[in-house]
């Protein structure tokens, strides 16, 4: 007796506590666990119950089940052509990582410099191509680098060749075409984290003595090693999973791993084959991955800003690029000085130079839409360019092709379909990643993102496998789950951008003045955050409006989407049908895109100074 | 409409951090009380369970007879100017103003005419269509105090609200608010680290340290009978003489200052032997030649230790044995003091108090 009540004295101040929270509806920490649990759901139970479900489904089907047999492996890495098509996609990957990068890196660098009237110009003539179909983009340069596309013949005009070279089916074309696919994501994620790089180290490196180079290559190109770094990652686990680019410019000595698997697939009929080359190329892509982690904060290879305040990283990481430096020091100093007598002239009217070669890789992204814009109007019946004459014909049979119609509007409905839900469901994710308490939030965070690290040829395979034992395969429900489950990490990493750019004492001052949570979201809160929304949504319906693979398998007797159609067109006949369509739709994505971009800048005009408060 | 504010023993703790510690303190309807305390001493905490942002660990508070600790936000009915205005982006100054109002439903008319009050109330009428990017720091604080008052709340919280502003603004804005509270008649807590706000502005000034409410009073008080050292020293300059008090004589105590130096006060409850702190305002003391006649209590001898002319006074440091005296002496034509002139320091008794 005497104890039980010595021990309620001691917890006298919680006692009043629980007391309190009584009223389940009012106590604070109640409610929000009840919040945390609503807005975590969805996200949790589309992750969970479609990828991480399925894909060990897959993993088990691998090893024939409890079985465990190794197998399957074993004949992946005994059999010359796998093994082949394995080395081609590194080499590959590796090659369009390195071009890429050192392409993207001065355009990058010159956004990082231009006041923001250019950088909208320079952004938008990087962000159409961005949001083209890589179909069209693969399309373009078919008839780019065909026998009697604009390449082949100037060539042969001016005389240098009398044969048409053959560019199609070559690793060559193969290159050109991932690059051009992959170069406005690495100038982008490079910029992203290159334009909060203070330009004035460099400058006070100058001052302090440095010549420009010596300033560039000491001061500015370090500090943005981690930004090309990151991009590198990003575009290498991309490339490697690539199908379409070296499906349709490649010969058939530049398959890789993501066709071989189709092929087994759906050619060989030979599941678990695929199911372990699936779980080989998911192995490479987690181990680079988990490299990449021993030097960068992952979470920065998708969003420039991270959850968390990253210095830990970033100290770790510097130290090893600074080990790095120390070991080449003599050499680099006379590389400098070489480079500074060749450079000088450069660099001392820096931003000209820039300038030229950023339009110059502006214009290798834009020539092939506008070719493809060209061809549209073509009055011949063949691909061939320049178009022999000028007609509408092209138009006028898109104008009544029913087949494209049916097929438009079937992406578009299921492009609004997955938006709406991407859009919801990753929002309502972002919200609960960013303002839980939870001590794993940056895990969660990454975990959020599994979409974009899983190589799409996988998730495809592994929703294909999981959809059909639950009879979802074939159906709308079914293919929209895949496409929002390849978009929502995209709305995670905008909204959470935005969320933690949100100032949470405008949610309060409107809670104090008389706003019900309910009302405090949609006066307040969602319109703060409209222009994002609009963003992450416009992007969640581009990737489903974009998407082939995951649709490829799960589609089933529905009609065919606007990028089925176009594969299955292309593969049959190249004609100037497919021009008009492309063109069409690099048009409604400019117009998107514009429209997006208009109403962030008229909201932000509006909001901007009392969000820098 | 105003009402009065109770908080009964709240206590608040931050995982094993006691941050707000038996918090008793009523405030009458239309009262100015105004938080003031070093920074980290919990007065934001205070006033976010006032609001209802924070729930307090223990205890209850009372708003007229109803207890809101259950009581979410919005439905307290208490308006808040916040120190970044928090003002939203998004709407016209307008929009701001008829925000609680909007949400509570108000007719449209209504609304109109109670905004178009609040506005002419801060005087900032002719900006009722622009948004807030467009509006300098001081309108975008008179729009937030507008927001605040617009839907006649019970109470008005305000934490720092003059942070943000510039000396000038500062000055202004302080009458402003005075003005308002007056003509409304509201019941205001209003929370600073800044002294002046606090004398100038509130009825009565809640003196917090480490959590605790160590003095409420109002300005005069406060500033002439502090309740302890930390007050005395937190509140105006002020000095603070060791000293043990040797003799008590009907409220008055003599004392020794230092080691030696003989001296009376006023006693603050300390009993015979008790040693304590002397405490005087600069203002007080005067300075004189060394040996001039005076018949004052308290009289130590000393020499100026650094003399600055600051126009309307003069403030002396002088050192007396081991202490340094601060003087202020108002400057009405007379002689001044070189560094290292001897001079008499003295004061009345009742100016002097013992303090713990
Ligand atoms: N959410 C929280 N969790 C843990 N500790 C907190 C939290 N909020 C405040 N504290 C701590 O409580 C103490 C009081 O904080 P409070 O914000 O009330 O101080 P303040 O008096 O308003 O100071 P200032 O003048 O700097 O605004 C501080 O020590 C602070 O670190
Ligand atoms: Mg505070």
């Amino acid at each position: 007796m005497t104890t039980l009540l010595a021990k309620r004295k001691v917890a006298g101040a919680p006692v009043v506590n629980v007391s309190r929270s009584r009223n389940p509806l009012n106590g604070l920490l109640a409610r929000r666990w009840v919040r945390g649990t609503i807005i975590a759901t969805p996200i949790l139970v589309l992750l969970v119950g479609f990828l991480v479900i399925p894909l060990s489904i897959v993993l088990w089907g691998s090893v024939e089940g409890s079985k465990l047999t190794f197998s399957h492996y074993a004949r992946i890495f005994s059999d010359e052509t796998n093994l082949s098509v394995m080395l081609q996609t590194l080499k590959v990957g590796f090659t369009v990582t390195l071009l890429s990068l050192v392409t993207a890196y001065p355009v990058a660098y010159l956004l990082t410099q231009i006041e923001s009237r250019a950088l909208s110009i320079v952004t938008l003539f990087i962000l159409v191509p961005l949001f083209t179909a890589f179909l069209i983009r693969t399309y373009a340069w078919m008839i780019i680098l065909g026998r009697e596309g604009p390449i082949n013949n100037t060539l042969i005009w001016l005389g240098l060749i009398s044969e048409p070279l053959p560019l199609l089916n070559t690793t060559f074309g193969v290159i050109v075409g991932m690059v051009h696919v992959l170069l406005p994501m690495a100038i982008f994620t490079m910029y992203s984290s290159m334009v909060h790089i203070d330009h004035n180290t460099a400058r006070a490196a100058q001052i302090l003595g440095a010549k420009p180079v010596q300033a560039f290559l000491r001061v500015y190109f370090p500090l943005s090693l981690p930004a090309v770094f990151s991009a590198g990652i990003l575009i290498f686990i991309i490339a490697i999973g690539f199908y379409i680019t070296p499906a349709l410019l490649g010969g058939p000595r530049d398959a890789m791993i993501t066709q071989l698997i189709v092929t087994q697939m759906t050619t060989l009929l030979n599941f678990e084959l695929s199911f372990a080359s699936s779980i080989v190329l998911l192995l490479m892509t987690i181990a680079i991955l988990f490299f990449a982690s021993l030097f960068i904060p992952l979470e920065m290879i998708w969003s420039s800003s991270s959850l968390d305040n990253t210095n830990r990283h970033g100290r770790s990481q510097y130290k090893l690029f600074i080990n790095a430096k120390r070991a080449i020091h003599p050499a680099l100093t006379a590389v400098e000085n070489l480079m500074h007598f060749i450079t000088k002239p450069f660099l001392s009217r820096r931003a000209r130079w820039l300038w030229a070669y950023t339009i110059l890789v502006l214009l290798f992204l834009t020539a092939p839409l506008i070719v493809v814009f060209m061809l549209s109007f073509s009055s011949s019946s063949f691909v061939v360019f320049p178009p022999p004459g000028i007609s509408l014909q092209w138009w006028v049979k898109l104008l009544h092709a029913s087949d494209w119609h049916e097929s438009f509007l079937f992406s578009v409905k299921l492009g609004a379909v997955s938006a709406i839900f991407a859009t919801i469901i990753g929002t309502m994710g972002a919200f609960w990643l960013v303002r839980t308490t939870l001590p794993i939030k940056r895990a969660l965070f990454l975990f959020s993102l599994s979409p974009l690290m899983v190589p799409v040829i996988v998730i495809a395979t592994a929703l294909y496998m999981f959809e059909a034992r639950i009879h979802l395969l074939g159906s709308f429900a079914g293919l929209v789950v895949g496409h929002v489950l390849l978009s929502v990490p995209y709305v995670v990493v905008i909204m959470a951008a935005a969320l933690r750019g949100f100032d949470q004492s405008l949610e309060t001052a409107a809670a104090i003045h008389g706003a019900r949570p309910i009302q405090v979201l949609r006066l307040v809160t969602l319109p703060l955050l409209k222009p994002a929304l609009l963003t992450a949504a416009l992007l969640a319906f581009l990737t489903s409006f974009d998407e082939l693979l995951v649709t490829m398998f799960m589609i089933g007797r529905q009609t065919l989407t606007l990028p089925f159609k176009f594969w299955n067109d292309i593969k049959y006949e190249l004609n100037p049908l497919l021009s008009a369509a492309s063109a069409f739709v690099v048009l409604l994505v400019t117009a998107a895109i514009l429209t997006t971009l208009w109403i962030k800048v008229r909201h932000d005009r509006r909001t901007s100074a009392s969000n820098g408060q | 409409m105003s009402t009065s504010l109770e908080m009964k023993k709240i206590q608040k703790w931050y995982g094993g951090l006691h941050v707000v510690r038996d918090f008793d303190l009523y405030v009458d309807p239309g009262e100015f009380v105004t938080f003031l305390g070093p920074s980290g001493s919990g007065k934001t905490t205070a006033l976010k369970m006032i609001a209802g942002f924070e729930q307090p660990t223990g205890g209850d508070i009372m708003l007229g007879s109803r207890s809101i600790v259950d009581v979410p936000p919005y439905e307290r009915g208490i308006g808040m100017v916040f120190q970044n205005y928090a003002l939203f982006p998004h709407m016209t100054v307008a929009e701001n103003v008829a925000f609680p109002l909007k949400v509570r439903s108000v007719a449209k008319a209504e609304t109109e005419q109670k905004v178009r009050r609040a506005l002419d109330l801060v005087k900032m009428g002719e900006y009722r269509d622009r948004f807030p990017n467009q509006l300098s720091g001081g309108q975008q604080q008179r729009i937030a105090l507008a927001r605040a008052i617009v839907f006649d709340p019970s109470l008005l919280l305000m934490d720092e609200p003059l942070g943000a502003l510039d000396r000038n603004l500062r000055e202004h804005m302080k009458i402003e608010i005075m003005r308002i509270q007056k003509e409304l008649n509201m019941t205001v807590v209003f929370v600073t680290h800044d002294q002046d706000e606090a004398l100038v502005m509130s009825d009565r000034i809640a003196v917090i340290n480490e959590g605790r409410l160590v003095q409420v009073a109002d300005s005069n008080n406060l500033y002439y009978n502090p309740k302890n050292r930390f007050v005395a020293s937190f509140v105006g300059e002020s000095n603070l003489l060791p000293c043990r008090v040797d003799q008590i004589d009907n409220g008055a105590g003599k004392v020794t200052i230092g080691d030696r130096e003989p001296g009376v006060a006023r006693l603050n409850g300390q009993s015979r032997g008790d040693s304590g702190w002397l405490f005087v305002r600069p203002e007080h003391i005067d300075i004189s030649p060394r040996g001039a006649n005076t018949d004052v209590g308290n009289v130590l001898n000393g020499v100026v230790e650094s003399a600055l002319f600051l126009g309307e006074l003069t403030r002396y440091v002088v050192r007396c044995g081991n202490e340094s005296i601060t003087v202020k002496q108002q400057n009405r034509g007379q002689a001044q003091f070189a560094n290292g002139s001897p001079v008499s320091v003295s004061w009345n008794m009742g100016n002097s108090t013992v303090l713990n």
